[in-house]
């Protein structure tokens, strides 16, 4: 290597300017001001929501009903039935999401991939999609129960809650035990096996003790989104009022918010302290790290014994997701399923061209400028996290997770009451109203505000992982040659987190398109948004209506998330950028 | 081999006065109060084991840490809270740090850019500086297609086309084998000095320490032992543990008799000695004598010296270019190293020899002070 060392002819000026770039005092003011506005946002979308429920709930009028949830036997009954509910899914979900992942990992059969497609369907669903096919297929004038078995079916109530809800939320498990299983050292069953254990001896003292940790967490987890669902109780609860549903009627029924208040706040205890168990308890018991690159191949099972269950569990549930499925989308085709099926158009007409289309194009709309905001702002909290904050790193993961690990009966609620009147302080506005129909563009932003509360914490959590696999020394040479904090996250951070920042964004849009519970309670007229349509309909006895909003849900859905990961993960945008030389 | 320029900025001045970093309240100081004049053009080298405030000295520099107190200075300007983003300084990292998602030539002109130079300047300051690195043929590779070596030149041209004031080196060489290690820190050294860059360079490899550094500052558990030249910090430690950390050493208990202005009168291994002494090796607290294990000299004792200690050996290794002896003597076990040996020189276990040493390449210490408690 020969190196001559003088001072390039053409521009030693530049160099001369260069080294004398005078020192600027003073510390990266553009961190300060990234984390100034993300700590503001995080205390209005989800801070100031919450801050006002307790409020109201431990003002006296509230506190009055959240005492009476133990001595009056009707609030008694719904607290029991909350719980019931939630242990319930909680357990067969788990169980049936620990089989399939099983089946899927350790199991050799055919059509391995179809399996794991249905398993995962259930995750794009509209709510009441599930209600309302299980209601055609099991209710009173069922298809299955009247017209094939010719019983007056009884759907409504736990029996069909547990169906409905165990469908909707085992794919979480299912995908956390899939990640488990698939990761587990197949060494350590050899390294059993050569201490001389038997293969049920190995599962029982190997396997399942590392899985200990994901089974108490998926249980956990499952409880609270059970606990926490709106919709389902609302259709197919019947008599079987849940804390949410009862929360509902108060605020839209009995017109009472401080027992809305206190009803939330009734409901937020055990799901935020479940929450709080699962992060901070089982998460660090966790031992298997799903990183890990396994070491050897699976022996996959073949003894009938296993084989037999597993497969058949499996396609049961494979079996009652198509046919529920088929059902939504059958259901649109025609008048009335199971009374009068009779081909027709007409309740797409009524989405797509009629009063439907409206809500259609409005929540599309906003989820499209909520999931970019979410997107980002995720991606950001999780570096602030990982990387800058070093005293309240804890405190901001903790509060932009509120937005997931708070029931959206609780958020909505707290929207209600924070934000339908202007914030006025000293005889001046603050901050206009932004829900209800008498708010700026028509209770819009709110409802973009939940959308990103919502569906933020999800790009969190992948964003938190994706950058703890990525050296900090790659930040400090982006600093080292002159970039700021900001530029740094833009330029280095992000492009290398694009996995994290597309499963952040396909998720906040399949989040913002179907959340029903918060948005419930400030939709307006003019602004409609699609999962509060549907329960109009399902209400009105229009399951038609209801089906098509369904299944054109779940088309704009599926392929915005089509789009999102062409665009972000074409090779055209991935690979390095190569100049001509 | 094809002639380019790197341009360079004026070396920088580097002062670190009483420079301290206490990470959280109540626990040790990780830089305790440490002195350095780090001159214009100069190659220094932080030396110690882990954990002695070299890399957290190195970071400071940089700016990755905030002194809790003291003063950092460059070219006499106070640069303590200088964000590290806005001093003139360039580092390389021990993982090189290389953006994964950008090619060699975007990571090369990554900082360039920042400074929003026009584009042919870029082009033509990035394409200077991977040509004198050897690797124009490589400026469209991404990091990963890289051997080892090749990304250590990225990561150096990357810092060397800021034409920084100051280089920082955190460790670059340990993830490289040792071959090519070798061979790194000869062109390190060669571009700094053609270059002139004022280079701080962080170590816990004394080869590294000892053939690259114009001096060598010894740190152990936040302070700085020694500041000299590789040849002084090897031959006049100043401490016990400088000795013990820099190259091999044996410690002799010695009785020390008349002491004069630079040298003491001991007895040792059977005889009386002059030897060359530490300012604090002064007769009045307990002393020990380092003598190098090439410094020792052996011989059969059927032709003793005069006075020299008899020994025996305890074990023998051959390394080829050298024989390694451990001998037990009366005044403790000795490390031997015997250069190309003949066959006279050469002893097997059980052997007894005579032993003895050059006089003026022993040091008089002063005792390392037993740890309190």
């Amino acid at each position: 290597m020969a190196t001559l060392l003088a001072p390039p002819a053409g521009a030693p000026e530049s160099g001369a300017a260069l080294a004398r770039r005078p020192l600027r005092s003073g510390r990266d003011l553009t961190l300060v001001a990234i984390v100034t506005t993300v700590s503001l946002v995080l205390f209005v979308i989800v801070g100031l929501p919450l801050i006002r429920i307790f409020a109201v709930a431990f003002a006296p009028e509230g506190w009055e009903i959240v005492t009476s949830m133990l001595t009056n036997p009707v609030n008694r009954r719904v607290l029991v039935n909350t719980v019931q509910l939630g242990v319930i899914v909680a357990l067969i979900g788990t169980a049936i999401g620990f089989v399939l992942a099983y089946t899927q990992v350790r199991v050799r059969f055919r059509g391995k991939r179809v399996l794991h497609l249905l398993a995962l369907v259930p995750i794009v669903t509209p709510p009441f999609a599930l209600a309302t096919a299980t209601i055609s297929l099991f209710g009173r004038n069922g298809i299955i129960t009247n017209g094939l078995l010719g019983i007056q079916g009884d759907v409504y109530g736990l029996k069909g809650l547990t169906l409905v809800l165990v469908i909707s939320f085992f794919p979480v498990a299912y995908m956390n035990f899939k990640g488990m299983l698939e990761s587990l050292d197949p060494s350590l069953d050899e390294a059993a096996a050569n201490l001389g254990a038997s293969k049920l001896r190995t599962f029982l003292t190997v396997t399942l003790p590392m899985l200990v940790p994901g089974i108490a967490g998926s249980v956990l987890l499952l409880f609270v989104e059970s606990i926490s669902d709106l919709g389902n109780p609302l259709v197919l609860g019947g008599d079987y009022t849940v804390l949410a549903s009862r929360a509902y009627i108060a605020i839209t029924g009995e017109y009472s918010v401080p027992a809305g208040a206190a009803y939330s706040l009734v409901l937020l205890v055990p799901a935020l302290s479940v929450f709080l168990v699962q992060r901070y308890w089982v998460g660090k018991k966790n031992v298997v790290t799903v990183t890990g690159k396994p070491s050897g191949t699976i022996d996959l099972i073949t003894a009938p014994s296993l084989r037999i269950p597993a497969l058949v569990i499996s396609g049961l549930v494979a079996a009652t997701v198509v046919l529920l499925y088929l059902t939504v989308f059958v259901g649109g085709f025609v008048r009335i399923l199971g009374v009068n099926n009779e081909f027709t158009l007409r309740n797409y007409q009524f989405v797509l061209a009629g009063i439907g289309s409206d809500a259609m194009f409005t929540t599309t709309t906003l989820a499209l400028v909520a999931t970019p905001i979410a997107g980002l702002l995720g991606m950001v909290i999780a570096w602030l996290v990982v990387r800058k904050l070093k005293r309240f790193a804890g405190l901001m993961d903790f509060v932009g997770m509120l937005g997931l690990a708070v029931p959206g009966t609780v958020i909505g609620i707290g929207y209600a009451i924070a934000f339908n009147t202007p914030w006025i302080a000293g005889g001046r506005q603050w901050f206009p109203a932004v829900a209800g129909g008498s708010a700026m563009l028509g209770g819009a932003a709110a409802i973009v505000m939940v959308f990103v509360a919502r569906s933020l914490p999800s790009g969190q959590r992948s964003g938190i992982a994706a950058l703890g696999q990525i050296s900090p020394a790659i930040d400090e040479a982006s600093t080292s040659l002159g970039a700021s904090s900001a530029t740094t996250f833009r330029k280095v951070t992000l492009p290398l987190i694009r996995p994290a920042l597309l499963a952040g964004l396909t998720y906040a849009f399949a989040r913002s398109m179907t959340t029903l519970s918060p948005i419930i309670f400030i939709t307006t007229p003019q602004t409609k948004i699609m999962t509060s349509q549907i329960l109009a309909e399902v209400d009105a006895g229009r399951f038609g209506n209801a089906f098509a909003y369904c299944a054109i849900l779940i088309v704009i859905v599926l392929g915005v998330i089509g789009l999102l990961n062409l665009a972000l993960l074409h090779p055209s945008l991935r690979g390095i950028q190569r100049r001509p030389s | 081999m094809s002639e380019v320029t790197i341009a360079t900025a004026e070396p920088g001045a580097l002062s670190l006065r009483a420079l301290t970093k206490v990470y959280a309240p109540g626990t040790p100081a990780a830089v305790d109060g440490i002195d350095l004049e780090i001159h214009p053009g100069e190659f220094v080298t932080l030396l110690g084991p882990s954990g002695c405030g070299k890399t957290t000295t190195l970071r400071m520099i940089a700016g990755f840490e905030e002194p809790t107190s003291g003063e950092l200075r460059l070219d006499g300007d106070l640069i303590n809270k200088v964000a590290p983003n806005h001093r003139p300084m360039a580092m390389v990292f021990q993982s090189y740090a290389l953006f994964p998602h950008l090619s060699v030539f975007d990571n090369v002109a990554y900082g360039l850019k920042l400074r929003k130079l026009p584009a042919p300047q870029i082009r033509e300051q990035v394409e200077a500086a991977l040509a004198s690195m050897n690797l124009t043929p490589y400026a469209a590779r991404a990091p990963h297609q890289l051997s080892g070596g090749q990304q250590q030149r990225v990561a150096l041209a990357r810092a060397l086309v800021m034409r920084p004031k100051v280089l920082l080196f955190d460790e670059p060489l340990s993830n490289l084998d040792a071959k090519l290690r070798v061979q790194m820190r000869g062109e390190i050294r060669r571009l700094q000095r053609q270059l002139g860059i004022t280079t701080v360079f962080v170590t816990h490899d004394q080869d590294e320490a000892m053939t690259m550094s114009d001096r060598i500052v010894v740190m152990n558990v936040g302070a700085i032992e020694q500041v000299d030249t590789p040849e002084l910090v090897y031959r006049r430690p100043a401490s016990v543990f400088v000795a013990d950390f820099i190259g091999r050493a044996n410690f002799l208990d010695v009785e020390v008799g008349q002491v004069g202005a630079d040298d003491a009168r001991i007895t040792v291994l059977g005889r009386e000695w002059s030897v060359p002494r530490h300012p604090d090796a002064d007769g009045h607290g307990p002393a020990t004598l380092l003598v190098r294990p090439e410094s020792v000299r052996l011989a059969s004792v059927d032709e003793q010296e005069d006075g020299g200690g008899v020994g025996r050996v305890v074990a023998s290794m051959f390394y080829g270019e050298s024989i390694e002896y451990e001998i037990e003597t009366e005044s403790g076990p000795l490390v031997v190293m015997v250069a190309d040996p003949h066959d006279a020189q050469t002893f097997a276990p059980g052997d007894r020899v005579s032993v003895g040493f050059e006089a003026s390449r022993a040091w008089l210490l002063p005792a390392a002070t037993p740890v309190a408690g």
